[in-house]
C-alpha cells in the first residue's frame, strides 16, 4: 500500500508544483537553520572522549582566599587549576592507573636547516602519561617515559601541523631541533588530533587548538619555563624568582587522573581529602573541604563550554522551525481541502479513515523529506557562511569555524527533523482529512466545517 | 440486502435543526431494482448516504445483508463498502488526475488485491462498461456519457452485491440516460441489487419497484412490471460503441 | 463605510483552524523579534562603545627571543628607537598587554593598607610613551616621564606611581579627586596615583571591569615583546608593512611573531558579539518572512475560497473598496489576535532568559516596536490578495463555480 500512497503523493505534489515548492522551501529553511545551530552547538557542547568519560577526571583542590570564592561565577567550585605543590605532591599516588600534569608555554622551534624560518610552536610540558591518557594518536614515532620526565630528557613530541611546517610532513623521528635555546630530539609526530572541545585545558577558549609540540614535565622546573595559559594567584606573597613563584599558592597546572572503578575513585578522594586536612592542619587551604574528581562530561559544564548565546541560538533555531512548521501545516491543510472531494470519492468507494490518513501523511512525509535533503544542502551554505563570519584577518582561526561543517550528527540530526516534521506538521492535517466525514467531502465541504449553505462560508 | 426501520436523521446547525429523514423505512430484496424518487430536498441523498455507509443516523436501525451496522468500527463499515457496494454519482465523481485504469482500480487497491486480479477485474468491468479501449484515458478526455460508464465500471470492479445509484444520469443528455438505465437493468439482471434515485420518471418506471419520499419520508411505493426484456435489447450494443 | 465586523468574526469562527495557524505564527514570530531585538540591540552597543583609544591609527608588533644570545634590553632599546624614528610614528611604547588582545593580567588595587577585598583592574606596564601610544587622553595629572620606568621584575615590586582610569579611580575614591591619593599593592606598599585617564579598554571584552585599566610604569618581562604603535592618520598600513619587513630580519636571535592592526584586534575581541548579532538579525528577517508568506497564504485561500461569496457582494452593490477592507480587517483581526498572543509570550520569554541567563528582557519600546511592525508586514501581506478579491468581478455570481 506505500508504495501506492507515495505514487499518489508523487503526483498530487507534481500537479501544484508552486504550493508544493512553498511547502518544501518552508521545511527546509525551518530544518536548514535548526541543522546550522545544532552543529555547532553538538560540537560546543560534544564530549570528545566519551569511551574514557568514566575513567578520566579532572582533579581540582581549593586552596583560596578564605574570603572570596576562586570563580565569581561558582562560588562553590574549587578552582579549575592547581599549584604545583599540590600537584606535585597528589601525583606521587599510585591509585590512577595513569596521571597527568601539565601547563602551556611558548617556545620557539627551529631546525638549524639553512633558510629555513624559526617557527613560534606553543608548548605543552607535560608527564609522560598524556598521550595514552588521552588516546593522543600517533604518526610516527611514541612518546617518552616517565625516566624522561625525571632527567628531563630533551625529546619532543610534535603535532602534525608542526611537523608538516618544520620538516615538511616526512618521518622525524630521531631528528634533533631547538627549542628555544635547547637542543631536542625528536621521538613522535602526531595524527591529527584536534578534540573539540579542548577539553584537558580550558582555560583560554573551549576551542583552542591543541599546543604544536610537547616535552617533558621535568623542563618546567629544569629551565624555568614561564606559564603561557593562564595563571591566577590570591595570596600576597613574594614572587620574586621562578622558585617563588612554584612554592606560591598561585594556580597554573592542570591535573588528570585516570581511574579504573569507582573503588579507586574513592580512594583518590580520600587520598584527596586526607592530603587537603594535613595542608589544613599546616596551615594551609583556609577554605572548607572542597577537592573534586570530575569527570569530562561534568568538567565541560562545570566550565560552561556551552555559552548562553549558543542556548539562545537553539532556541531560536526551534522557534524558527515551528513558525515554518506552522506554516506548512497551513498549506497541508489547503492543499488536503482542495483534494476534499477526491477523497471522498475514496472513502465511498471505500478507504478507511486510517488508509486515508496515512495516504496524505506520506504525502506530508514525502514534502519534510525533501525539505530536509534541501534544507541539509541549506545548512551547508550556512555553515560556510558562518565560517566567512568568522574568518579572521589576523591569521588567527576561531574554533567556531572548525565546529561549522556538515558532520555526520547535522545528517542524523536533519532525518530527526524530517521525522518530527512529518509528524508536527503532516499528522493534524492529515488526521482531520481523514476524519472528516465522506458525505461532506463529496460535497466539497470537509473537515467538519459549521456551516448550513452548499459551499464554504458565506 | 437492505433493511431499513424508523431511520432518523437531523441535521444540526447553530441556529436549526433538519430533519432530513424521519422514522424512515424500507426493505430491499437482494436482486431488487428500486426507483427512488421525490422532491428536492426530500431526503433522497441523505437516504443514499446512510445506505452507504457514508453517514451514520441518529435513530433506527440498519441492517445490511443480515449485519446491523450500527456501532461498527470505521474499519469495517469502510470494508463493507469497498466489498459490498459500489456507488454512482450524478456528478460521475472520477478523479480527474487518474486515467480510467487507475480509477476503476481505486476501490481495487483498498480490497487489496494482486496486480493480478486487479488487471482482471480491471479489464472485465471495462468490458462491460465498453472502455476498455479507453482506459488510459484521462476522464477531462471522455464525454459525459463515458465518465458515467466508466464510473458505473469502477462501481463494479469489486463485485458489489448492492449498487447505489444517486441520480446517475442528472448530468447526461436523455439518450444517454437510456442507455445508461439500460446499462444498470442488464448489472441488475446478472443479480446485482440497484437502488437508483432520479428526478425522471420514465426513467424510474422501468425499475421493478418504485419508492417516492417526501419530506424524509417513504410516502407510497409500488412496483411497476418490468418492462419487455426485448424492447431495449439493441441499445446496449450500440452504447457500446465509442460516444 | 461599513466597519461591522460580526460577519468576519463569524467567518473565522467557522473555520478556526487557518486563522489559528496563522495567529501562532505571527506570535511567535512577534516573540522572537522583540526578544532577539533586545539581544542584537545590547550587541550593538557592546560593538560600538568606544575604546577611548586611536584605533584606526594603531597596530602591535609581538617578537619573541629564543636563542641563548638574545639580549631582552638591548632589543628593546634598538626596536623602539628605530621605531620612534620612522617617519609618520606618533609615539611606540613596549606595553604587557594590548586592549582587547584577550590576554595580559589583572589584579587588585586596594584604596588602605590592611584591607582584603580590592578592586580589580587590567594592568598594564608601560614606558614613557605609553599614553601617546594609547591615545588615551588624560584628564588630570601626568604621564610618566623616561627616568620613571623601572627595569622588567619579576613578582610583584615596589612601585612609586599608577595612572588610573577615571572608571577605576571611582571605585577606589567614590568620595572625590584621586588624583594624588595612595593606593596599596599586595604588600601593603604604598603607590601614588600621579594621572588619571579619561577612558580606556582593558583586556576582556566580556569582563564587566573592562574600563578598570591601571598602567605602571615599568617594562614588562621578556623574552617576548609587544610594541604599541601610533602613526599619522592614513599612515598605517604603509607603515606596518615596513615595520615587518625589517623586524623580520633585522634582529637573528629574535622571531618576530605577528603584526596585527589594532582594528583587526578590536574586530577579532568582538566577533563573536558581532556574528551573534548578524545571525539573530537574519533569522529574525527569515522568521518574518516565513509568517508574512503565513498571512498571505491565508488571505489567498480565503479569497479563493469565497470567489462565489465576493461576487454575490459586488452584485448587491459592494464597492471595491469594501471589499478590500473587508479582507484587510479579517487578516489584521487575525493579526491582532496574534500579536496579543505575542506580546504574553514574549514578556514570558524575555523573563525566563533575563532570570536563567541574564539577557536583556525587552522594554516597552522594543514590543510597541514590534506589534506595530508585525501589523503592518500583516496589512501588507493581505494587500495582494485583498486588491485580488476586489478585481473579482459581479458576473462570477450567476455562474455556477
Ligand atoms: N450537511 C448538511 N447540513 C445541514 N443540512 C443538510 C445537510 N445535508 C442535507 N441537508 C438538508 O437535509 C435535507 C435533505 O437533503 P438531501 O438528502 O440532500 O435532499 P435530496 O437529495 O432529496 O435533494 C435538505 O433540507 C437539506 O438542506
Ligand atoms: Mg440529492
Amino acid at each position: 500500500m506505500l508504495g501506492y500512497y507515495l505514487r499518489l503523493a508523487m503526483s498530487s505534489l507534481r500537479r501544484s508544483p508552486g504550493l508544493t515548492a512553498l511547502m518544501i522551501a518552508a521545511v527546509a529553511l525551518g530544518i536548514a537553520v535548526c541543522v546550522t545551530s545544532l552543529t555547532v552547538y553538538q560540537g560546543l557542547s560534544g564530549n570528545p572522549i566519551p569511551w574514557k568519560n568514566d575513567l578520566l577526571h579532572a582533579v581540582t583542590i581549593d586552596n583560596w582566599d578564605p574570603q572570596f570564592p576562586a570563580r565569581e561565577r561558582h562560588p562553590d567550585q574549587p578552582p579549575t587549576q592547581l599549584a604545583w605543590r599540590d600537584a606535585v605532591a597528589l601525583l606521587e599516588s599510585d591509585i590512577p592507573v595513569r596521571s597527568v600534569v601539565m601547563f602551556k608555554t611558548a617556545g620557539v622551534l627551529a631546525t638549524g636547516t639553512a633558510g629555513a624560518r624559526p617557527q613560534r610552536a606553543l608548548t605543552r610540558v607535560t608527564s609522560a602519561d598524556f598521550f595514552a591518557m588521552f588516546d593522543v594518536p600517533f604518526r610516527f614515532g611514541a612518546g617518552w617515559t616517565a625516566a624522561a620526565d625525571q632527567g628531563p630528557e630533551p625529546v619532543i613530541v610534535l603535532a602534525s601541523a608542526m611537523n608538516e611546517r618544520l620538516f615538511g610532513g616526512a618521518n622525524s623521528v630521531g631528528r634533533t631541533l631547538r627549542w628555544n635555546d635547547m637542543e631536542f630530539r625528536v621521538v613522535g609526530v602526531l595524527d591529527e588530533w584536534r578534540p573539540l572541545p579542548k577539553f584537558y585545558d580550558l582555560n583560554n577558549g573551549a576551542l583552542q587548538e591543541p599546543e604544536e609540540a610537547y616535552i617533558p614535565w621535568g623542563w618546567g622546573l629544569a629551565a624555568e619555563l614561564p606559564s603561557a595559559g593562564s595563571w591566577n594567584c590570591w595570596k600576597p606573597e613574594p614572587l620574586a624568582s621562578f622558585r617563588d613563584f612554584v612554592q606560591s599558592e598561585c594556580v597554573w597546572l592542570q591535573v588528570w587522573v585516570e581511574l579504573a572503578d569507582a573503588g579507586a575513585r574513592q580512594r583518590m578522594q580520600s587520598l584527596l581529602d586526607t592530603y587537603a586536612r594535613d595542608q589544613q592542619r599546616a596551615g594551609r587551604l583556609p577554605r572548607p573541604l572542597n577537592n573534586r574528581l570530575t569527570p569530562v562530561d561534568r568538567w565541560l559544564a562545570d566550565n560552561d563550554v556551552v555559552g548562553s548565546d549558543d542556548r539562545v541560538l537553539v532556541g531560536l533555531a526551534f522557534a524558527f522551525l515551528a513558525v515554518c512548521l506552522l506554516n506548512t501545516v497551513g498549506l497541508l491543510l489547503a492543499r488536503f481541502q482542495r483534494g476534499a472531494v477526491t477523497t471522498g470519492v475514496r472513502r465511498a468507494l471505500g478507504a478507511s479513515r486510517r488508509q486515508i490518513c496515512l495516504q496524505h501523511l506520506t504525502e506530508a512525509g514525502l514534502v519534510c523529506a525533501a525539505g530536509a535533503a534541501l534544507g541539509l544542502a541549506l545548512a551547508g551554505l550556512l555553515l560556510w557562511g558562518l565560517r566567512l563570519l568568522y574568518a579572521t584577518q589576523d591569521g588567527t582561526r576561531d574554533g567556531i569555524q572548525a565546529l561549522a561543517h556538515v558532520a555526520p550528527g547535522s545528517i542524523t540530526t536533519a532525518l530527526a527533523l524530517a521525522v518530527l516534521a512529518t509528524l508536527v506538521a503532516g499528522l493534524y492535517p492529515s488526521w482531520r482529512i481523514g476524519r472528516s466525514a465522506p458525505a461532506a467531502c463529496l460535497q466539497g465541504r470537509p473537515m467538519g466545517f459549521r456551516h448550513t449553505g452548499r459551499r464554504f462560508v458565506p | 440486502m437492505l433493511d431499513m426501520q424508523g431511520i432518523s436523521k437531523i441535521y444540526r446547525t447553530d441556529l436549526i435543526e433538519t430533519h432530513a429523514l424521519r422514522q424512515f423505512s424500507l426493505r430491499v430484496e437482494a436482486g431488487d431494482f428500486v426507483a427512488v424518487t421525490g422532491p428536492s430536498g426530500s431526503g433522497k441523498t441523505t437516504f443514499m448516504n446512510i445506505a452507504g455507509l457514508l453517514e451514520d443516523f441518529d435513530t433506527g436501525r440498519y441492517q445490511l445483508d443480515g449485519t446491523d451496522v450500527s456501532g461498527l468500527s470505521d474499519a469495517v463499515r469502510s470494508r463493507l463498502r469497498n466489498e459490498r457496494i459500489g456507488f454512482i454519482f450524478q456528478s460521475f465523481n472520477l478523479i480527474p488526475e487518474l486515467d480510467i485504469f487507475d480509477n476503476v482500480d481505486v476501490p481495487l487497491r483498498y480490497r487489496g488485491f494482486s496486480r493480478r486480479d486487479r488487471a482482471e477485474r480491471i479489464a472485465s468491468a471495462l468490458d462491460l462498461v465498453g472502455l476498455r479501449s479507453r482506459m488510459h484515458h484521462l476522464p477531462a478526455q471522455l464525454s459525459g456519457g463515458q465518465q458515467q460508464r466508466a464510473a458505473i465500471a469502477r462501481a463494479l470492479a469489486g463485485d458489489p452485491g448492492l449498487l447505489l445509484a444517486d441520480e446517475p444520469t442528472g448530468n447526461v443528455d436523455s439518450l444517454m440516460a437510456r442507455q445508461i438505465m439500460d446499462l444498470l437493468e442488464e448489472i441488475n439482471e446478472m443479480g446485482t441489487t440497484i437502488v437508483l434515485v432520479t428526478h425522471d420518471l420514465e426513467l424510474a418506471r422501468r425499475a421493478r419497484r418504485n419508492v417516492h419520499i417526501v419530506d424524509g419520508q417513504v410516502s407510497d411505493f409500488w412496483s411497476l412490471e418490468p418492462p419487455a426484456p426485448g424492447l431495449h435489447a439493441g441499445l446496449v450494443p450500440a452504447m457500446m460503441a465509442p460516444a | 463605510m461599513n466597519w461591522n465586523l460580526r460577519p468576519i468574526l463569524v467567518a473565522i469562527w467557522r473555520s478556526p483552524t487557518g486563522a489559528l495557524l496563522v495567529a501562532l505564527q505571527v506570535a511567535l514570530a512577534l516573540a522572537v523579534l522583540v526578544n532577539a531585538a533586545g539581544i542584537v540591540q545590547q550587541r550593538v552597543q557592546k560593538v560600538g562603545r568606544p575604546n577611548g583609544m586611536d584605533t584606526p591609527n594603531q597596530f602591535v608588533v609581538a617578537v619573541s627571543g629564543f636563542t641563548r644570545e638574545f639580549d631582552y634590553t638591548a632589543m628593546l632599546a634598538t626596536d623602539l628607537a628605530w621605531l620612534r624614528g620612522l617617519p609618520g610614528v606618533v609615539a611606540a611604547s613596549v606595553t604587557s598587554a594590548v586592549p582587547l588582545l584577550d590576554s595580559g593580567s589583572s589584579a587588585g588595587i586596594r584604596n588602605a593598607p590592611g584591607l582584603k577585598a580590592g578592586r580589580q583592574a587590567n594592568i598594564f606596564e608601560m614606558d614613557e610613551q605609553g599614553l601617546a601610544a594609547l591615545g588615551v587622553r588624560l584628564v588630570a595629572g601626568r604621564a610618566f616621564s623616561a627616568e620613571e620606568i623601572l627595569p622588567p621584575a619579576q613578582g610583584n615590586q615596589a612601585l612609586p606611581q599608577i595612572l588610573l582610569t577615571r572608571a577605576l579611580a571611582r571605585v577606589l575614591f567614590p568620595d572625590g579627586d584621586a588624583l594624588g591619593r595612595q593606593v596599596y599593592d599586595p604588600l601593603d606598599r604604598p603607590i601614588t596615583v600621579t594621572g588619571i585617564i579619561e577612558h580606556m579598554h582593558g583586556n576582556w571584552v566580556d569582563w564587566d571591569k573592562l574600563d578598570h585599566v591601571a598602567i605602571v610604569p615599568r617594562v614588562p618581562e621578556g623574552p617576548q615583546a609587544l610594541y604599541l604603535v601610533r602613526t599619522r592618520a592614513g599612515e598605517r598600513d604603509a607603515l606596518m608593512r615596513r615595520v615587518e619587513e625589517h623586524m623580520a630580519t633585522s634582529d637573528p636571535t629574535r622571531l618576530l611573531l605577528w603584526v596585527r592592526s589594532m582594528s583587526s584586534i578590536e574586530r577579532r575581541a568582538y566577533l563573536a558579539d558581532r556574528n551573534l548579532a548578524i545571525f539573530l538579525t537574519a533569522v529574525t528577517a527569515a522568521l518574518l518572512l516565513v509568517a508574512a508568506l503565513g498571512i498571505f497564504g491565508l488571505a489567498t485561500y480565503n479569497v479563493a475560497a469565497r470567489t462565489r461569496q465576493i461576487g454575490t457582494r459586488r452584485a448587491l452593490g459592494a464597492r471595491r473598496g469594501d471589499i478590500v477592507r473587508h479582507f484587510l480587517l479579517e487578516s489584521s483581526l487575525v493579526t491582532t489576535a496574534g500579536a496579543t498572543a505575542g506580546v504574553a509570550l514574549a514578556l514570558a520569554a524575555g523573563y525566563w532568559l533575563s532570570v536563567t541567563w541574564q539577557l536583556p528582557r525587552p522594554g516597552l519600546l522594543h514590543l510597541s516596536t514590534g506589534v506595530a511592525a508585525v501589523w503592518i508586514i500583516g496589512l501588507l501581506a493581505a494587500w495582494q490578495p485583498a486588491r485580488r478579491a476586489a478585481a473579482v468581478p459581479p458576473a462570477v455570481a450567476t455562474r455556477t463555480v
